[in-house]
């Protein structure tokens, strides 16, 4: 426990350096290039989604596209937040495949819902400096319309979604929540998220 | 709504319960983040949450399921425009007191036109036919609007996630609704009660897909829907950032869990 605390109170005075490269990368986001990016990247989900082709081959096909559309490492971070400094590097590896995984996942797991999926483009806006949250209506049938905001920044010159917020709740600030609490529960230990993550991969097996 | 001795049992629970602890001041973070959860009464609300869990299983989600079976779509859906009207007087005071002049208007005026032509409020005539699109506030948000701080954030049975000013907030709505006032004898607290009862299992109904979803996917569904429930409420209190529950969903109690809300079938978002 104290050898953690010293630990976490030199993580912070190192802060300022390790903040540095992140603060070089984060170049300033361009509304329409981040919309348009949505537009695109939406039509290709919404086209896998409601291929006939088999779950396995959609899942693929899924997997390569949030692959390319997503910020999945900066997130992961994001989301291990003080944590990913605790964690050795094996365990950081393990955590960004198993976070990759379970993004994957969680999606396949619904294919059934999203059948005959529809969305549009709602107004865009431009929140801070870095990054631009892009409104779209997710339309599917018998349910109602559901508004998610996809929040875009600039990863190495690529534009990438970092966040999903739904009705005013961002997914990654809800998703450190629970990552941290489930850490937390298994007594501070980066491992019990692990394990946890490993065992809900596989149930959406 | 005679809450009184459930309540004095919850507020002894509380008291009696064991705190979180406190992160010492060595170690910044985990105090930040400690501090920014807002939940020093977390293993006492973790305990409501998994009794609360068992009787939801028993009783509560089940009565949801079968409410959503046996009722069509637009039968629940009237069933859901009648409580939001009846929150109307509510919504409109609340309106009031947080200085909103404009939204009071559209709440006084979708009131007073879908109990008429809206029989008793079964038909959004306001929204469909006057383009009056309905809102939803209650007192806790008025308390916000006023500077009022949340207090500690708290988990009670049934209303699930709250926190101190909103639970206080939910006792003064009730007070404040002219529901509570008016009528006197069996029929009219029969009526009372059965509102109560409809409110709870529509309430639950609207979130059903919702907390089954958290439940299936989530690593710590009391850890995600308490971030869920923080989160929202700041965009509420907010009135911006994205679609405010229709009045008939601001059942007042803190059945949302963040992620998407209930909104009425086919209804237009934005």
């Amino acid at each position: 426990m104290t050898a953690r605390h010293r630990l976490s109170r030199r993580a912070l005075l190192a802060l300022p350096a390790a903040l540095a490269p992140l603060a070089a990368r984060a170049q300033h986001m361009d509304a329409q290039r981040a919309t348009a990016f949505i537009q695109s990247t939406g039509e290709e989900l919404v086209a896998v989604l409601n291929s006939n082709a088999p779950v396995a081959e959609r899942r693929e096909q899924v997997a390569a596209i949030l692959r390319r559309a997503v910020d999945i490492e900066g997130t992961g971070r994001f989301i291990l937040g003080r944590w990913w400094r605790v964690a050795t590097p094996a365990e950081q590896q393990e955590y960004l495949r198993l976070f990759e995984e379970s993004l994957i996942r969680n999606l396949a797991s619904r294919f059934g819902e999203f059948q005959g999926v529809r969305f549009s483009i709602g107004r865009s806006q431009a929140r801070t400096e870095e990054d631009v949250l892009v409104t779209t209506l997710v339309e599917r049938p018998n349910t109602a319309p559901l508004t998610l905001d996809w929040r875009v920044a600039e990863v190495g010159g690529q534009p990438k979604i970092v966040d999903l917020v739904a009705e005013g709740s961002s997914l990654r600030l809800t998703q450190r929540s629970e990552y941290s609490s489930v850490i937390q529960r298994g007594g501070n230990q980066v491992s019990a998220l692990l394990a946890a993550m490993r065992a809900q991969n596989e149930r959406l097996r | 709504m005679r809450f009184s001795p459930a309540l004095a049992a919850l507020l002894l629970l509380f008291t009696l319960g064991a705190c979180a602890t406190r992160p010492p001041a060595s170690d910044p973070e985990a105090l930040a983040e400690f501090l920014e959860t807002n939940d020093p009464l977390e293993p006492a609300n973790r305990a409501v949450y998994a009794v609360n869990g068992v009787l939801d299983a028993a009783v509560l989600r089940p009565v949801a399921v079968a409410y959503r079976w046996v009722l069509p779509q637009p039968v629940r859906t009237g069933v859901r425009n009648v409580l939001g009207n009846l929150r109307g007087p509510t919504i409109l005071a609340n309106d009031l007191m947080q200085g909103e002049m404009q939204r009071a208007g559209i709440t006084g005026a979708r009131f007073l036109i879908n109990s008429t032509l809206g029989v008793a409020g079964v038909f959004d005539v306001a929204e469909r036919h006057f383009g009056l699109r309905g809102h939803s506030e209650d007192f806790g948000q008025t308390l916000a609007v006023w500077g009022v701080p949340e207090g500690h954030y708290l988990y009670v049975p049934v209303l699930g996630p709250t926190n101190s000013r909103d639970l206080i907030g939910f006792g003064v709505d009730s007070v404040l609704s002219p529901w509570f006032w008016f009528g006197q004898g069996a029929a009219v607290e029969a009526l009372r009660y059965s509102r109560v009862g409809v409110t709870v299992v529509d309430a639950r109904e609207g979130v059903l897909d919702t907390l089954d979803q958290i439940e299936r996917t989530s690593l710590d569904p009391y850890a995600v829907i308490r971030s869920g429930y923080r989160q929202r409420r700041a965009a509420e209190i907010a009135n911006t950032g994205f679609q405010a529950p229709e009045a008939a969903f601001g059942t007042g109690i803190g059945v949302g869990p963040g992620l998407p809300s209930p909104r009425r079938e086919g209804a237009p978002a934005r």
